[in-house]
């Protein structure tokens, strides 16, 4: 008996031996894989403020608490004096007024599977939250850090601003453009995790932090994009539009508003629907009688017409086996080249038009920034077309005078307006006005400037503009009381992807003030009208009220000068013979 | 009774100061591996037993032995009692046996224990009562011995607690072969338990919480989470004590709670991760020397009765260890079982110090009867 007892504690010490003298160094290692726990810091992303720092998407630490229920069940604390077992029930009693759910639902879901070890609890509570909860000691309960993107402005910059999804990823505008610069750089923890999940405060701890990413700063004005999305959806309700864009920008390129409407709320991208991008972006029309601009400007600078040129203008007039007319029917007209403008005669713009070369007009498209990228590398973007001449069809020669069959998107049909009040020089627009990380502003500079027509006739096309706003033009709505305004109404056939063809107008106005020394360019787009397909009649009174503010927000004071006033029409040697008849 | 001088003089204190060393390394070990979620309650607690067993034991050290043999049948009654009433409403589950009895004031009793020192002196009188120690006993003696050991057994194992059923049919079988029992007795019942084993493995005799035990025994890495969970991480903190171990409160595996019961039945693991193995074969080295002392008593203890009694607390602290050790280190299938003295249980310590206690007792007896 005695021998067997020696034997047995023999071996004994022997299994004792290989298991910590010979297994030992692997058995530590598997003991230290076992709690050695890594968990990734999420790193904050960077916030996108608009010009002044006003926030536009913030993110901020969240936490997503976690669950062990076989740990959860060994829940004790101290009841009446006593240290009792008080288990899920018990846990879920504790947990129900932090986590704001009846414990009765905690504890369904904490039973729901059983034998399972990990199961989330409640998804992203704030960091308060979870220390509370963390400070109950209930073991098994555990938190992984996650972020939550935040939009304060809701709606109002949200096809611009873009957002992000749940599964964190940046979908559209520019959270997706800047998305390297917005994301961090996650951490790392790396520490000894206990049985039951928690930290063992002696065991091994290194911290990686977690970089976060740069904050974004764009060139936009919020309250303005407030005012001129607001401004925006209203009329596009109020005209039965199927939608529209506003663009606002100085004469440096900066665009200070790009509103879209319909709009969605980026807090809440799952229930968002329709189209989450940026129309002035990526939504491309034929811009019809804004166009002329390029037309009057090219001309001019081409020295084929000056704004008091006499232009007779037809009833109708046969072009390329054609018969083109304008809008409204009218007889023959005596109109001066301004007064084209101030009519928006499609006929006037052909009989000066067409003295330049197609390749000439092609060329001054070019330079206007038509058929090109507007280079701020938005996502979704579209640079509109604009077929090579040689390949224009005998009437499209004619229609691209007047701003059809082409296409361009509302950023570039601003740029052309944004060139006339440069002085001739067209900068391309900039939405992003730099990127600050460690508290470091780095500046986004803006590009270079490129002359399409010189200073003066970019003078002359401003005083045609002036005209347009005036009694006698087609929108006298987007008249802004005590300012000069120049600006081009635009009422274009609609090209309809859906029919293959022509459906509906786009009606537009573009223009600037003070017309004598520009400040801002505001360009209204409303897609399909229905109370009027007139850009003079919806789309002016738009400009004119965002305009208004505009010039006020930015505190610019009126010129104090009085608008030019060139003749739109001219008399015939045989009406001024007569009128000078009449007078003596 | 002798005079006190005599028995304090010729108690055999190297076993005392043996089971005192156990008892107040086993505090250590429970403080260790609780004080992260109970502080030193347990470790506390731990220490209460030990002197409250301490004092059992001097109290049955006095006893005389004929004392002792008129005890028997009512110690003997008392436990099957509180077994009964582990099985009754009266008990509690705890761990899926029906083990424990709560009482008031948060103590619980755990009567399976009381039952070892029962069976201990209810064999020693059946089978030692009226003879000299050449003269065997009758069959008739055996038969009712059989039947004395096998109503507890049956009892625990309906709870079920196989350990303790384990160690009471271990008990039986060194007391009835010391005893001088016709050898087919003993052969016989030997054959019985490796039926019984047999029958448990290949029918639904045992529980699946048994069955579970057993399996994962033989396969550790066949539910890593589950039941071979218990299985690994003791493996774990025993493997990665070393040499000369993590050092006390610095072993991870312990100080993480990574073991379910660790202050109970796999204390021995704490020894091995911050003792090492320095540590833990020092412990095993004690466990030993209380062991070979308790068989050394039995042998030249001359009363029929004491002898018995010496050779059942043997055959149970032997059997105790081998089991608890062995399932420590991974040689054993997990049974719920208490190292002696150093694990953390109340009805355990004071049925080990009662054992100290019956050792004494027949040690001195036999210096009573020189």
């Amino acid at each position: 008996m005695l021998l067997a007892v020696l034997i047995v504690f023999s071996l004994f010490a022997a299994q004792l031996l290989r298991l910590q003298a010979i297994d030992a160094k692997t058995m530590a290692e598997a003991a230290l894989g076992q709690r050695l726990q890594k968990e990734s810091i999420p790193a904050l992303r960077g916030d996108i403020t608009d010009a002044d720092g006003v926030v536009l998407a913030s993110s901020e630490e969240r936490r997503d608490i976690t669950a062990d229920p076989t740990a959860v069940a060994q829940y004790t604390k101290v009841v009446d004096g006593t240290r009792t077992e008080v288990g899920i029930s018990g846990a879920a009693k504790d947990l129900a007024p932090l986590l704001h759910k009846s414990a009765r639902n905690i504890a369904i879901r904490l039973r729901a599977n059983p034998g399972t070890r990990f199961t989330y609890l409640v998804k992203n509570v704030s960091p308060l939250t979870w220390h509370k909860v963390a400070a109950l000691g209930i073991p098994g309960i555990l938190s992984e850090r996650t972020t939550q993107r935040d939009y304060p402005t809701n709606d109002v910059a949200a096809s611009l601003v873009g957002w992000v999804g749940n599964d964190g990823k940046a979908g559209g505008g520019v959270e997706q453009m800047l998305d390297k610069k917005l994301t961090g750089t996650p951490g790392e923890m790396t520490y000894e995790r206990s049985g039951d999940g928690s930290v063992i405060a002696t065991g091994e701890h290194t911290d990686v932090p977690a970089v976060p990413g740069q904050n974004v700063r764009l060139t936009i004005n919020s309250d303005l994009q407030f005012m001129a999305q607001n401004t925006l959806a209203q009329e596009v309700i109020k005209s039965r539009s199927e939608s529209g864009t506003v663009v606002v920008s100085n004469p440096k390129g900066d665009l200070l508003a790009v509103a879209s409407y319909p709009s969605f709320d980026p807090n809440h991208i799952g229930q968002a629907q329709g189209f989450l991008g940026n129309r002035a972006f990526s939504e491309v029309f034929e811009p019809g009688s804004t166009a002329k601009v390029m037309t009057a400007a090219a001309a001019i600078e081409e020295g084929v017409a000056t704004p008091r040129t006499h232009v007779t203008v037809p009833s109708v007039l046969q072009r390329a086996d054609r018969e083109f007319r304008d809008a409204e029917k009218h007889g023959r007209l005596h109109l001066t080249f301004a007064g084209v403008l101030a009519h928006s005669s499609n006929m006037g713009a052909i009989l000066v038009g067409e003295k330049l070369s197609k390749q000439t007009m092609y060329d001054y498209l070019r330079k206007f920034g038509i058929g090109s990228h507007t280079g701020v590398g938005f996502p979704g973007e579209s640079r509109g077309l604009l077929a090579r001449p040689q390949d224009w069809d005998d009437a499209q020669r004619f229609t691209i005078l007047y701003g059809q069959g082409m296409s361009v998107n509302a950023i570039q049909d601003a740029g052309v307006f944004q060139t006339i009040a440069n002085g001739g020089v067209r900068v391309p627009p900039r939405l992003i006005a730099g990127t600050e990380s460690n508290g470091q502003f780095n500046q986004n500079p803006r590009a270079k400037g490129t002359r399409v027509v010189s200073e003066a006739t970019a003078q002359q096309v401003t005083h045609m503009l002036e005209g347009v706003v005036g009694k006698h033009g087609t929108a006298p709505a987007a008249e802004v009381k005590g300012y000069r305004v120049a600006g081009k109404t635009g009422t274009a056939s609609r090209y309809d992807a859906a029919t293959g063809g022509y459906n509906g107008y786009t009606a537009s106005f573009i223009g600037f003030a003070p017309a004598d020394n520009p400040q801002l360019i505001v360009s209204v787009t409303l897609q399909n009208p229905k109370s009027s397909i007139y850009g003079g009649v919806v789309a002016a009174p738009v400009f004119s009220k965002v305009m208004t503010y505009a010039l006020q927000a930015y505190k610019i004071p009126p010129t104090g000068t009085n608008p030019s006033h060139i003749p739109l029409t001219f008399k015939t040697p045989a009406e001024q013979a007569r009128a000078k008849g009449k007078n003596e | 009774m002798d005079r006190p001088g005599l028995v304090w003089a010729r108690t055999d204190w190297g076993l005392v100061i043996a089971a005192l060393g156990l008892s107040l390394i086993g505090a250590v070990l429970v403080w260790s591996a609780t004080r992260h979620q109970l502080g030193s309650a347990l470790a506390v607690r731990h220490l209460i037993n030990t002197a409250i067993g301490v004092v059992l034991a001097a109290a049955v050290t006095r006893l005389d032995f004929r004392g002792l043999r008129a005890w028997a049948p009512w110690v003997y009654l008392a436990s099957l009692l509180g077994l009964g009433l582990v099985l009754s409403p009266v008990g509690s589950t705890i761990n899926g046996s029906r083990s424990w009895i709560e009482l008031p004031g948060g103590f619980s009793v755990q009567p399976s224990e009381l039952a070892k020192v029962a069976l201990c002196i209810g064999l020693a009188m059946i089978l030692a009562e009226g003879r000299d120690r050449d003269r065997p006993p009758s069959h008739r003696d055996v038969a009712l011995a059989w039947l004395v050991a096998g109503i507890p057994i049956g009892l625990v194992m309906l709870q079920p607690d196989l350990g303790s059923a384990l160690v009471l049919g271990a008990l039986a079988l060194g007391v009835i072969a010391v005893s001088g029992a016709p050898r087919r007795w003993v052969l016989g019942a030997v054959g019985l338990v490796a039926v019984g084993i047999t029958v448990a493995l290949t029918t639904p005799l045992l529980s699946a919480y048994q069955r579970d035990r057993l399996v994962a025994f033989a396969h550790p890495e066949a539910d890593p989470s589950g039941i071979g969970y218990q299985t690994r991480q003791v493996r774990i903190a025993i493997g990665s004590g070393g040499w000369g171990g993590k050092g006390l409160f610095q072993g991870r595996q312990t100080q993480g709670g990574f073991i379910p019961f660790q202050q109970t039945d796999f204390v021995f693991s704490v020894a091995g991760e911050e003792l090492g193995f320095l540590g833990a074969a020092g412990l095993l080295l004690v466990l030993g020397f209380v062991v070979v002392r308790a068989l050394v008593i039995a042998v030249r203890t001359e009363d029929a009765f004491s002898r018995l009694v010496a050779v059942g607390v043997a055959c149970w602290l032997i059997f105790q260890v081998f089991e608890n050790v062995g399932m420590n280190l991974g040689l054993m299938p997990v049974t719920g079982l208490p190292l002696p003295f150093v694990s953390y249980g109340g009805s355990s310590m004071f049925a080990c110090w009662l054992a100290v206690g019956l050792l004494n007792n027949a040690h001195l007896a036999s210096l009573r009867r020189g």
